[in-house]
């Protein structure tokens, strides 16, 4: 008998709550999470960006305690989902469990607030980079800090694929659980980037809109970036059931491949592959019950791009399904977007609720689906999807049902 | 007392998360709470802010020996002399 995976527990931080119920009531109710913020580190730098930030988390991550008060935002980002995730699932991570207890945490970027500013006090200053630097940017920082903050003595590492490392964490650890690499784990990613450095980085692409995040709508003007992390408890099915653990669907598919074509314009039959790969065992049964979270960056490369992708794997299902961009409204989360996107999934699946598209004020030919605009759907959802297609050609996706 | 006696103990106590009262010479290193990051802050705020150099690696255990909190400001210092 295959093992099978399910999620057990779900931690959320990001623009669109501070914890996974409030970022399902947040999206429910279309709420955006995106503003202009000025990012000034002095000698006349300044930088105004719409960006979605989470606000006022330095009192928490204060509160994280002294080992997690001295890393990168990124890592607390994810040590304060974590410890949601690990509380509702009522995981209890003890002796013999601990050696197959994962921690397999994406990002994109890593430590990229405390790169900057050691290279800031260096340049600005002349000042020597504080000696906790590197501990603070690797991006191993949270799968690391997890692990000892909770015992978990099993595989742990990072997962890092540009906007689809969440995707890959959360996939790539069902895939160790169902191997038998371990029973339980800590999956998802966490990314920190609005720092000054970064950002402009970011604006040097010049695919970043100056003001809100447009999903499918044919005014689009680029992507807006946000933070956060998105932390599941994976657990393999026998152990979560003989628990009576709350469950909250089963990580029925996982599916990843690569382009192999270009770093920036993302390919129809990549995102494609993957999905089919996700579903190839499947009983999707009726596509009006199927859920897709789509990657809809609100750029024009993606949106055209994942739209023919969804026909294409779909075909004349593809008018019967429901899809939408939750990034309209947290914002694009980069690595950590597959670990809140994936929360969405879920939300969508456990309570019949599509979280909208919002700012999709101008429909778009070469976008035809329905992207449930601007207003939350109650809908029956048996398969949820998450999608995730990174720059670089890299594509996750991940399939959810109920149990 | 030595030389930036007090401003070592003002350190090494802001890092001291083990010990609630005075830090003294007497006080066991192992009472101090300190850990692999304290160790390496501590070192750092030391060069910060006596503006001293202090040829501190990792690899040869400086500190490998101390038992008390004098012990630590003698090793400190021995390294600020070197430099």
């Amino acid at each position: 008998m295959a093992r099978r995976v399910v999620v057990t527990g779900v931690g959320a931080v990001c623009a669109s709550g501070a914890t996974a119920p409030e970022f399902r009531r947040n999206l429910e109710a279309g709420v955006c999470g995106i503003k202009k913020k000025t990012f000034a580190p002095g000698d006349g730098l300044s930088a105004t960006v719409s960006v979605a930030p989470v606000e006022g988390f330095e009192e928490r991550a204060a509160a994280l305690g002294r080992d997690i008060a001295r890393t990168d935002r990124f890592t607390q980002f994810a040590v304060a989902a974590a410890d949601e995730a690990v509380a509702d699932s009522g995981l209890e991570i003890d002796e013999a469990l601990a050696p197959k207890a994962a921690a397999i945490i994406g990002t994109g970027i890593g430590g990229a607030g405390s790169q900057d500013q050691a290279y800031m006090a260096m340049l600005q200053q002349g000042r020597r980079p504080h000696p906790l630097t590197i501990l603070r940017i690797i991006p191993n920082a949270p799968a690391s800090h997890l692990s000892i903050r909770f015992g978990l003595r099993g595989p742990a590492f990072a997962i890092s694929s540009a906007c689809a490392s969440g995707a890959h964490a959360i996939g790539v650890c069902a895939d160790m659980i169902r191997a038998g690499a371990a029973e339980v784990g800590l999956a998802g990613a966490s990314e920190a980037v609005l720092s000054y450095g970064p950002l402009e980085a970011w604006r040097a692409m010049h695919i970043m809109s100056d003001e809100l995040c447009r999903p499918f709508s044919k005014n689009r003007k680029g992507l807006i970036i946000g933070e956060g992390a998105g932390i599941l408890v994976l657990e393999e099915y026998e152990r979560a059931k003989a628990r009576g653990a709350k469950i909250y669907a089963e990580l029925a598919g996982f599916g990843m491949n690569a382009d192999g074509k270009d770093m920036i314009n993302p390919a129809v039959e990549g995102a494609t592959g993957a999905m089919r790969e996700a579903i190839k065992t499947l009983d999707i049964g009726d596509a009006a019950n199927v859920y897709i979270n789509a990657h809809g960056t609100g750029t024009l490369m993606n949106d055209p791009t994942e739209t023919k992708a969804i026909r294409e794997v779909f075909g004349a299902d593809a008018d019967r399904l429901i899809v939408s961009s939750t990034k309209s409204m947290h914002g694009h989360l980069l690595g950590a977007a597959g670990g809140v996107e994936a929360i969405a999934a879920l939300m969508a699946l456990n309570e019949g609720v599509i979280p909208p598209t919002i700012n999709l004020d101008e429909p778009d030919p070469a976008c035809d689906l329905d992207y449930c605009p601007n207003e939350a759907q109650r809908r029956r959802v048996d398969v949820a999807l998450s999608n995730s297609f990174a720059f670089g050609g890299l594509n996750a996706v991940l399939a959810f049902k109920r149990v | 007392m030595a030389e930036h006696e007090q401003e070592l103990l003002a350190i090494i106590k802001n890092h001291a998360v083990g010990v609630s009262g005075d830090l003294t010479r007497d006080t066991p290193v192992a009472d101090l709470g300190i850990d692999s990051f304290a160790i390496v802050e501590i070192v750092y705020e030391v060069e910060e802010k006596l503006g001293v150099e202090i040829p501190f690696n990792a690899n040869q255990n400086p500190f490998g020996e101390m038992k008390t909190v004098g012990d630590l400001l003698d090793a400190v210092q021995s390294l600020m002399k070197q430099s």
